[in-house]
């Protein structure tokens, strides 16, 4: 206090203003900083957690105290040993691909539908996304419902129109299981594909169509050399997306089948569960589940990567 | 004519809603049909009869009260910590100058993108050792860990939006910094806020890897994971499943027909921009 008193005014000032700059700084910490921390603990922690556990003996017994023995790659090598693991990427990759094909073919052709004005159009297209808010949970029992060996709707209606013989146990069926997980994916990803898609459309000037109309273009080279190549960036978005989401997929499956039967459905997701909260396989189960995030990653930066360049377009 | 073959274009659209919400109709119709018809062959797809009797059994054999209680609380909880959290942050990081902002947008981007099963390990021994399973506070800490990622994105462009010369009007008016936030920035920003918190209590009501990881205890179970084990205990009750299913259902499906329009900005919004 006397030391600064004692100053001369010319030095005081400055140092005033770099306190006032001082708490100004801090109080614009103070809106971002809560945020931060909590990003720090429940994400930047975990995903550290999960990488060191991937590379030690981890068992029921040390899992609160948390000194386990270090064993390097020994988890990996297991896992990639593992046959059921190599079921379950394999099931990752079809549950993906198919699901995303068909949600993107389904997505779009709704999208296309729905970018035609009538009467009606705005309510109708907004209820597809119902499906898309309910819990998973839901959908599964719906779908296993619909889907039940003896008296599901699904039977019904295919040996109605013939195209069974008799009645099919679709998920208790080694060959049927995963396509009709595939199924009922499609089915909850359709709203979300499409609602991102019509978006896409909808931001398409009019003007390019006007134009063409008047050049005497026909509907389809329409579609063919003006809708399709304007609606790349919202397609690729999407199609990244729907990768990352289907990629990390696990209460769909985990609810209507566990991985059963046989593992025919194990996803990475699941059997990584399955090793964590079933068998108490802490270091395997997360070896599995960072390789998954690598994967989930790798797709992330491309995503990102897109992103900036459309941004910069 | 023109008019005709729009209406004609309705009437498609009808029939293509109704197969595609099939199953959600089938999931009520069965939980309104007497126990008896429900495995009829061919399937009764208008009910003869509507039988109320398993509502009663579910409401008063199960725990399905307490919870849809639960799931309320979590739900709600989960909304207001990941809001408080994020609008803030949000705004910190489109309009303030300051360091990091690069790191808090790619830890946010990037932690949409990884499955939730890799939390749910480390949270379960995490809240192992502090004693937050079977606990409010655990499932909302759980479940804002997922939503405050994606409800930072999207509530940057709606402050970016924002000119920065309201704020800075508003501080040589006399207003703190915070002050300036909370009466300029924060009306300005709530349909912002609106998407953000419809999405995370849509995540907080929906979650199930949390709720079956985290809890034990019925006293703290949300419906997902109550409705998980009664699946376990009545795996051919679909009379049974179909009702507590439709209350499951019920709360998020209100939330999203009152706020339609918000979830369809929040889908562009947290993707494509």
């Amino acid at each position: 206090m006397k030391q600064s008193a004692s100053k001369p005014q010319s030095l005081a000032k400055p140092k005033r203003r770099s306190w006032h700059k001082l708490s100004k700084t801090l109080t614009n910490y103070s809106f971002v900083l809560p945020a931060a921390i909590f990003l720090l603990f429940f994400i930047a922690y975990p995903v550290f957690f999960n990488i060191r556990i991937s590379f030690q003996d981890l068992k029921a017994i040390n899992l609160l105290s948390g000194d386990a023995p270090w064993v390097g790659l020994a988890n990996y090598r297991k896992v990639l040993a593992n046959p059921v693991f190599l079921q379950a990427a394999r099931n990752t990759l079809v549950f993906t691909s198919g699901s995303i094909v068909f949600q993107l073919l389904f997505g779009l052709g709704l999208a296309l539908f729905y970018n035609i004005e009538f009467p009606g159009n705005k309510i109708m297209r907004g209820l597809y996304l119902i499906a898309w808010t309910i819990p998973i949970i839901v959908v599964t029992s719906i779908f296993r419902w619909l889907l039940d060996g003896q008296a599901g709707v699904v039977n019904w209606l295919l040996l109605s129109l013939g195209l069974i013989s008799e009645k099919i146990s679709w998920l208790s069926n080694i060959d049927l299981a995963l396509p009709a997980l595939i199924f009922i994916n499609v089915w909850l990803g359709i709203p979300f594909n499409m609602a991102l898609l019509l978006a896409g459309l909808q931001g398409i000037p009019k003007e390019l169509y006007e134009a063409a109309s008047i050049d005497g273009a026909s509907r389809v080279s329409k579609l063919r050399f003006i809708t399709l190549p304007m609606l790349r960036p919202a397609l690729i978005a999407v199609f990244l997306l729907g990768l990352i989401y289907t990629f990390k997929v696990f209460d769909l499956v985990w609810a209507t089948t566990q991985g059963g039967p046989f593992n025919a459905t194990h996803l990475v997701s699941t059997v990584a569960f399955r090793a964590i909260f079933s068998q108490f396989l802490f270091g395997e189960g997360a070896a599995m589940l960072n390789l998954l995030f690598i994967v989930l990653f790798g797709i992330s930066l491309l995503y990102l990567w897109n992103l900036q360049n459309e941004e910069q377009n | 004519m023109l008019r005709k073959r729009k209406y004609l274009l309705t009437v498609l659209s009808l029939v293509m809603l109704a197969i595609f919400l099939f199953p959600i109709y089938w999931m009520i119709i069965t939980a309104l049909k007497p126990q008896a018809t429900i495995f009829a062959y061919p399937p009764q797809f208008f009910p003869r009869q509507i039988d109320w009797s398993i509502w009663r059994t579910v409401l008063e054999r199960t725990n399905v009260a307490l919870y849809l209680k639960n799931s309320s609380i979590v739900g709600f909880g989960t909304t207001f910590l990941t809001l408080i959290l994020a609008a803030p942050a949000a705004y910190g990081v489109a309009q303030l100058p300051i360091k990091g902002k690069g790191a808090i947008i790619l830890v946010s981007l990037s932690s949409l993108m990884f499955p939730v099963v890799m939390l749910a390990t480390p949270l379960f021994v995490i809240f192992s050792q502090l004693s937050l399973t079977d606990s409010y506070i655990g499932l909302i800490f759980a479940n804002t860990a997922i939503s405050l990622p994606f409800a930072l994105v999207v509530l940057r462009p709606f402050f970016l939006s924002l000119p920065r010369e309201l704020s800075e009007a508003a501080s040589i008016d006399g207003c703190s910094a915070w002050g300036a936030f909370i009466r300029i920035m924060l009306p300005l920003a709530v349909p912002g806020l609106v998407t953000a918190g419809v999405f995370t209590f849509l995540f907080g009501w929906n979650d199930l890897v949390f709720a079956i990881t985290l809890t034990n205890n019925d006293q703290f179970r949300p419906i997902t994971a109550g409705l998980w084990t009664f699946i376990g205990r009545n795996n051919t009750d679909w009379n049974g499943v179909m009702a507590f299913s439709t209350l499951a259902m019920l709360p998020p499906l209100l939330v999203f027909l009152i706020a339609q329009r918000y979830v369809v900005s929040g889908l562009t919004a947290g993707s494509v921009k």
